[in-house]
């Protein structure tokens, strides 16, 4: 029980500071009317979010791989990592439109079926994995990694909300829709817009500079939040609405047959979680020696 | 070269280099060794599975960062036209400064664009993985794992699309994508339950050092270490001196000190030791001459030269020969790879 506070702490301190430091363009200005922050240090800032993106990414797979010594979640994270990588793998091979990217579908099931730590690690490592086979690895990976990390291990909050409606569902039965899978591809519709605005966050200092029309000295939070939506409206908006229209599709396609076949292989791996639905509640049957 | 660590020393020059200078002569210099040392490792043979033109990109990210900055920030004295009307943010003076310093960010973000992409061409994936550190070691056999099958999930994809084409399957809607999606997904999981037991009968993860209890005292102090360097970086955003490196520096230092204690009781078994060679330290030594050259007092050359600002007025940039000159030996590698012989591509 304490070491699972623990963890909790971990992981909620390391996501934190990981989203204070990819939120830091937003509240610079207000810092640099006091300080006079200027130019000679303009590059030192996106590099420095990197570096303590990566730090605090660092900390949340220190976390995420204790239970991994299991040989059982080490094939299976290994073999998932490998198919998704390998959809990447085509995806990068065959460019669909926009930012569709087939890669979070397997990344939001495996979290929502198998829990918070294993979707964190699937998320982080398929991003890993597809950068070493495709020659992506670049400043961008640590943001990459952290960000589809928190699409898998964000998933398991849905089970609560899934359960209730089941429940509904099944005393009325008369829904010819599936409501988990409806409230999946809804999830991943919004993941499709936030990882694109996330990974904005991290290329916008990047381009825009750390003066002109993001950093303007003392403007104040809402202008540069202008600035900023600006930025995503031209770059990114028809971009992410391809890729959460295809999380969509895929989820609405496939999302039923693949957590039937997760489910069962989830017995047998000997898997078992409790609903809570905070992350490291994933327990194995097998002792930890493997 | 034989030393992954050579490359990311190089690497991380680059990038530090990149970061501290504004100064477009420099920046292109930089950018200048970089693709020099990129064409002399394709030159060798070197290649990407990228379906993009590298260049290309590089151009649309220099007119992005370009074309964004001259609509959007309506500094500068040097007016080239007027956008008449209200449009908010868009209209008002568009500037040659605006211009500058926005092509100024294309640059700095194709730099390090560039250097990733000389790294991966550099280094094959073994030796990536091999710099994962001691403390990730599940994590590097589950990266190893997923490399490793990445080639028989393509090949398994390729059969079960045979064997759906020759019972009469065609790929007309998404749905059609299914037969091919459920048995490789099956197929793969079918192979980690065996690999699973083969890794168990094989004695995987026996050992006590591998199976033992996580210590906190590592993890809080990794935590710590992040937690300081944020508090740092805050703080040298804040109050804009040099207080804030202290907690960041200690932070780090925290965060090695966490990273080497988890990593300790981890064994790790080498069977190709990669040793130094003179190709080597001469990397590193001429990675370190173009550093230095930027870090140490120079007589006649104050620092502000790195820090370049177009705004308000724009006026040439300044510029000194030896620290261009010693710039240029970012280009040892290339000359390297170019000029002498390797028995294979990493070794």
């Amino acid at each position: 029980m304490k070491s699972r506070l623990f963890s909790l702490v971990i992981y909620l301190t390391a996501s934190i500071s990981g989203i204070l430091v990819l939120l830091y363009p937003f509240f610079l200005p207000t810092i640099s009317v006091q300080t006079g922050f200027g130019t000679y240090r303009a590059g030192e800032l996106p590099a420095m979010m990197t570096l303590l993106l990566g730090l605090c990414l660092l900390v949340l797979l220190i976390e995420a791989q204790g239970p991994v010594m299991n040989t059982k979640l080490i094939a299976l994270l290994g073999v998932l990592v490998a198919i998704n990588s390998a959809l990447r793998f085509f995806e990068t091979a065959i460019p669909g439109p926009g930012g569709f990217t087939p890669i979070f579908f397997l990344i939001i099931l495996v979290g929502y079926v198998y829990g918070g730590r294993v979707g964190f690690l699937m998320g982080a490592l398929t991003l890993l994995v597809s950068a070493l086979v495709t020659g992506g690895v670049g400043p961008w990976l640590p943001g990459q990694m952290f960000t589809a990390g928190w699409v898998g291990m964000s998933a398991p909050i849905l089970r609560p909300a899934i359960k209730t409606l089941r429940i509904r569902g099944d005393q009325k039965s008369t829904s010819l829709v599936n409501p988990e899978i409806l409230i999946l591809a809804i999830f991943g519709m919004l993941w499709g817009f936030l990882y694109g605005a996330i990974m904005n966050l991290w290329q916008w200092p990047f381009i825009v500079g750390p003066q002109g029309q993001s950093w303007v000295a003392g403007s104040s939070l809402g202008v540069t939040i202008q600035h900023y939506l600006a930025f995503y409206l031209v770059t990114s908006l028809v971009w992410d609405a391809i890729a959460a229209l295809g999380n969509v599709l895929l989820l609405l396609a496939f999302g039923a047959p693949a957590l039937r076949a997760l489910r069962r292989f989830q017995r047998r791996f000997a898997f078992s979680y409790s609903n809570d639905g905070a992350p490291g509640t994933i327990q194995h049957g097998e002792g930890s020696s493997g | 070269m034989k030393q992954p660590w050579a490359w990311v020393i190089w690497l991380a020059a680059v990038l530090v280099m990149l970061t501290i200078t504004r100064n477009p002569l420099y920046l292109m210099i930089i950018l200048l060794c970089v693709v020099l040392v990129w064409l002399a490792l394709r030159a060798k043979g070197a290649s990407l599975a990228q379906s993009f033109s590298w260049w290309k990109f590089a151009g649309w990210i220099i007119l992005l960062a370009t074309g964004f900055n001259m609509l959007t920030s309506h500094f500068g004295e040097t007016v080239l036209f007027i956008i008449p009307g209200k449009i908010p943010l868009i209209s008002g003076n568009i500037t040659v400064e605006a211009m500058v310093y926005g092509a100024t960010n294309g640059l700095i973000l194709t730099g390090m664009l560039a250097s990733f992409t000389v790294l991966n061409l550099a280094l094959p994936m073994r030796d990536l993985i091999s710099l994962i550190p001691r403390a990730f070691f599940p994590i590097a056999v589950v990266t190893s794992i997923a490399v490793s099958y990445l080639p028989t999930t393509l090949r398994q994809f390729r059969q079960i699309r045979e064997a759906q084409e020759v019972r009469g399957h065609h790929m007309r809607t998404l749905g059609d994508w299914l037969p091919l999606l459920m048995p490789l997904l099956v197929g793969g999981l079918e192979h980690a339950m065996q690999l699973a037991e083969a890794m168990t009968a094989r004695g995987f993860a026996s050992t006590r050092t591998a199976s033992s209890k996580r210590s906190i005292y590592p993890r809080v102090l990794m935590l710590a270490g992040v937690t300081l360097m944020i508090a740092g970086w805050l703080m040298q955003l804040g109050l804009a001196g040099g207080e804030g490196w202290i907690l960041i520096v200690s932070g780090f230092m925290l965060t090695l000190i966490g990273l080497w204690w988890l990593g300790k009781g981890s064994q790790r078994t080498v069977y190709h030791r990669r040793v130094w060679s003179w190709q080597d330290g001469l990397v590193i030594a001429g990675t370190l001459a173009a550093v230095i050259a930027m870090f140490a007092p120079m007589p006649g050359v104050g620092k502000e030269i790195f820090y370049y600002d177009p705004y308000p007025v724009i006026q040439m940039p300044g510029f000194s020969l030896r620290i261009g000159l010693a710039i240029l030996a970012l280009i040892v590698p290339g000359v390297l790879k170019l000029f002498t012989r390797q028995a294979n591509h990493s070794s």
